[in-house]
């Protein structure tokens, strides 16, 4: 009789074990991390560790944080006055929530995308660029590569080559979306956030960008939030339950989505109530 | 059913699909327990017209595994189950499968019946009382385990396999024995040792059965390794 364990066996080649990342293997360590609203405690001493270049989900019903959380990586929640936040994000080893941080370098290497496609009302080439220039890019062939490349990585040159200078606002939702991708990897960030980024979508331009999710791991860190479980299942390599500003379970998606440890976890995957 | 966990759902509808699939499944599982205690029954009274039902039957057996899996195809579609609810229909399909192979057992068992012995070597049949009464006890201690998910017994049953195969080799031996003392009756007790052969077999389909269980509840895979490495995980 054979004694191999057959979990073993079945285990992705790209697993990694979270329990153990070599600092080597770490894009971002969140210790001990919380958020206030005001006198609303939104996170509740979130510590967890993000693997460079793989994809990581942030799950959970409505104002559970993940969001928060995910603003939290770019400082986007610097904007909210109430907001008060303690414990550290590292990127590099240093805390980004530092007294010296730049924050509009830190969002340089940490771009975001939301929800509704924001492009700007202007060219899709100048739409790409804007965030070349304003780091003071202005020659021509260095511009016109990156619009290339860009837009090759987010799946859309294809689509756009022959009117890259036409208004971004006549392409269509989920070309708009890939647009404001490319927009945000053309200054090359190490970490992606995505917020929601397929909600505003038809289930094609869904696939699409769930496509270029996966294309995006080999250069940057994907964070994504969805409350589309399945997209969570099919995009990640590890994900994330958060329920009330809690980090409830945190395992490698394959696990989570079939045998999770917590309880709270399996209602919510398997759609019952708590 | 409750110790199933699957009357929560949000979706009521969903509950409902999982209930009717589960439901079915007892009821595949009463049909084949029926199926093998009639074919015993027929093999040790000589029964060829209980042997004749058994065989019209398993067309029942059959349907019940189409519709089974037609449903579960369907929940796997629409509702995309996770976690607790996908190992249930895993475990469901593959037990499903084995219920129907027990079906056929149970049908070759019968077919002995029908076989024109004499009476000396009817109580070669005797033979196979033993075992197929183990066996049967086997089936229903399963099935029982599988309507309570009960994890504790799938363990227990697990073993009893054992001793199934321990009895069908001593059973093996005696026949073999026969044969050689008397080749004349190799036909006869080759009818025999096809029986035991696929009450062996139930054994094992239970055992995979309980493999399912095992799973579904724990989330362990635990087929393919030995009664030691089972206890370790």
């Amino acid at each position: 009789m054979i004694s191999v364990t057959p979990t073993a066996v079945a285990d992705s080649p790209n697993k990694i074990d979270l329990n153990n990342l070599t600092p080597e293997q770490v894009a971002l360590d969140i210790k001990n991390l919380n958020l206030y609203y005001g006198e609303k405690q939104a996170l509740q001493n979130i510590s967890m560790a993000i693997p460079k270049g793989q994809v990581t989900a942030f799950i959970g019903p409505s104002g559970c944080g993940k969001s928060t959380l995910l603003r939290c990586i770019n400082r986007m929640n610097d904007l909210v006055d109430i907001c008060k936040i303690t414990g550290e994000i590292n990127l590099h080893g240093e805390n980004i929530y530092g007294r010296h941080v730049d924050v509009a370098e830190l969002r340089r290497s940490v771009g975001m995308v939301f929800q509704r496609p924001n492009p700007f009302p202007k060219s899709i080439y100048e739409n790409v660029v804007y965030g070349l220039r304003i780091k003071g890019e202005n020659n021509r062939r260095v511009l016109d590569e990156a619009v290339e490349q860009a837009l090759k990585s987010a799946a859309l040159w294809n689509e756009v080559k022959d009117r890259l200078h036409e208004s971004a606002l006549g392409l269509s939702g989920g070309q708009q979306q890939r647009l404001v991708i490319a927009r945000a990897i053309a200054i090359q960030p190490e970490v992606l956030l995505l917020d929601e980024p397929t909600s505003a979508l038809d289930p094609i331009s869904t696939l699409t960008i769930e496509e270029l999710i996966n294309d995006l791991k080999q250069q940057f860190t994907v964070v994504i939030v969805t409350h589309n479980m399945q997209q969570a299942a099919r995009v990640s390599d590890q994900t994330a339950f958060m329920y009330m500003g809690d980090l409830i379970e945190y395992n490698d998606t394959n696990t989570l989505f079939t045998t999770p440890s917590k309880k709270k976890t399996e209602d919510y995957i398997t759609g019952r109530y708590g | 059913m409750d110790s199933l966990n699957i009357s929560r759902h949000i979706s009521g509808q969903f509950n409902e699909d999982l209930e009717r699939i589960i439901n079915l499944v007892m009821q595949m599982g009463g049909l084949v327990e029926t199926q093998l205690k009639e074919a015993l029954e027929s093999v040790s009274q000589g029964d060829e017209d209980l042997a004749k039902k058994v065989l019209s039957n398993d067309y029942q057996v059959n349907n019940l595994e189409i519709v089974i899996d037609d449903e579960c195809t369907r929940v796997i579609a629409k509702r995309q189950p996770a976690a607790g609810d996908l190992r249930l229909v895993m475990a469901i399909i593959k037990t499903i499968a084995d219920l129907e192979r027990i079906g056929d057992e149970a049908t070759k068992i019968a077919k002995v019946t029908l076989e024109s012995l004499t009476s000396k070597h009817k109580e070669l049949l005797l033979n196979l009382d033993n075992l197929g009464r183990r066996v049967l006890e086997c089936l229903q201690l399963t099935l029982d385990a599988f309507t309570r998910m009960d994890v504790d017994a799938a363990f227990k049953i697990h073993q009893i396999d054992e001793k199934i195969d321990r009895e069908y080799e001593a059973l093996m031996r005696q026949l073999m024995t026969y044969m050689m003392e008397d080749p004349r009756s190799i036909p006869q007790v080759m009818s025999v040792i096809w029986s035991a052969r696929a009450l062996e077999r139930i054994g094992d389909r239970c055992q995979n059965i309980c493999e399912y269980i095992i799973y579904f509840v724990e989330g362990k895979v635990v087929r393919h390794t030995s009664v030691e490495d089972m206890k370790k995980l």
